[in-house]
């Protein structure tokens, strides 16, 4: 039964990750001993994962699915990889909002939200280093792009989509003139 | 036929949720949708997402409480953004608005990745699609970082966030410490804290 199988083995993947890149071991070696997929495949997934919006795993098991076992294959999937999400972060969903007044969880946050933080100021570090530069050159256009961004969030107070979009708009017309030149 | 289905769907639905928990879930599931959609950047951006709709335009939670759900949906294995529509969902409104949350925000990447399956050569190697990604990639670190100041805003302000912050940053830069063993490495130091104050170490 395939759309067992695919169910199963993403819940694995699910359950034994945490999110992003660090699935694509787990992923590789699923889709290896179930001859779902090549590593060249999985390849060229992240690759198309990183130009669509939604998490890494979403997008892997659409892709595996519907290539093993078709539309349903590709909604067993995704089930399978979102059990975490419905099961154990239920749970925990659960016992933090019934603790989350609670003077203990006042003193964990204290500690764990600039912890928080500082994840996300390395992620943000880590993301700069690969967006702005490439082979060891920055990428001005790139940065061009950045700063306005920046501005037009912090000063203007532009949405997310309203900034993704006209990021985009911006990379094809810059990249494109740059080209030409 | 299929509209007296649903309307049947949505009775049975109100008699176990209640009318005003369903509401909710379903404005849940359109705004995790609308975010779903424009999560790039490994996620990341969701903060800023959730920052704009349900901190300042619809109020529903503080800065403090969104950092709260980002590290918590971080320390649960799976994928970090679904975790953390799971529990903003739950609080507001049950296990129903957490689950609409959830379908939400991947719905987007399943229609779309459904769509590519069958056409993935052409957008590979296509130079318009490039640089359109190109110029994203260029605004993600902006769309996180405006986030992270903001919401960092708080724990900035006491020196104990300050040195946390400073020496959680210094050790992710030195070591490929996992996010997890972070948090959890918060939670001992929390209760070790609560213990030197309570019973007194001099």
């Amino acid at each position: 039964m395939v759309y067992l199988e695919l169910f199963w083995s993403f819940m694995k993947i699910g359950f034994t990750s945490f999110g992003g890149m660090s699935m694509i071991p787990l992923i590789l070696e699923e889709m290896q001993s179930h001859q779902w997929m090549t590593a060249e495949d999985l390849a060229n997934l992240v690759a198309i994962a990183e130009m669509t919006p939604g998490p890494l795993g979403v997008n892997c098991a659409t892709f595996a699915g519907t290539q093993t076992a078709g539309v349903l294959g590709g909604i067993v999937a995704v089930l399978g990889v979102l059990m975490p999400a419905f099961t154990l972060t239920l749970l925990v969903a659960i016992f933090y909002t019934r603790f989350r007044k609670s003077e203990v969880m006042a003193e964990i946050m204290s500690w764990v939200r600039p912890i928080c933080i500082a994840m996300i100021l390395a992620v943000i570090l880590t993301l700069g280093k690969e967006n702005y530069f490439t082979d060891g050159k920055s990428d001005w256009i790139a940065v061009g792009i950045g700063v306005a961004m920046l501005y037009l969030i912090m000063k203007r107070k532009w949405t997310v989509p309203k900034v993704i979009g006209s990021s985009a708009v911006l990379g094809i017309v810059l990249y494109t003139l740059s080209g030409l030149v | 036929m299929s509209s007296a289905l649903l309307e049947w769907s949505q009775e049975v639905v109100i008699e176990i949720m209640g009318e005003e928990r369903m509401k909710t879930g379903l404005i849940l599931l359109a705004f995790f949708f609308k975010i779903g959609c424009f999560t790039f950047g490994g996620g990341w951006s969701i903060l800023a997402q959730m920052e704009q709709e349900f901190v300042n335009k619809k109020k529903w939670i503080t800065k403090e409480e969104l950092l709260d759900l980002v590290a918590v949906g971080k320390s649960v294995p799976g994928i970090m953004i679904t975790n953390i529509g799971m529990l903003f969902g739950y609080q507001m409104a049950g296990w129903f608005g957490g689950v609409c949350a959830v379908i939400g925000i991947v719905l987007p990447s399943v229609l779309i990745l459904s769509v590519i399956t069958f056409g993935y050569d052409v957008v590979k190697n296509n130079y318009w699609c490039h640089c359109a990604l190109e110029g994203i990639q260029a605004a993600v670190v902006p769309i996180i970082g405006s986030a992270a100041l903001s919401l960092g805003k708080e724990v900035f302000r006491s020196r104990k966030g300050q040195v946390i912050c400073l020496a959680v940053f210094l050790l992710c830069m030195i070591t490929d410490i996992s996010n997890v063993a972070l948090v959890i490495l918060g939670v001992i130091a929390a209760f070790l804290g609560r213990g030197v104050k309570r019973h007194g170490i001099s």
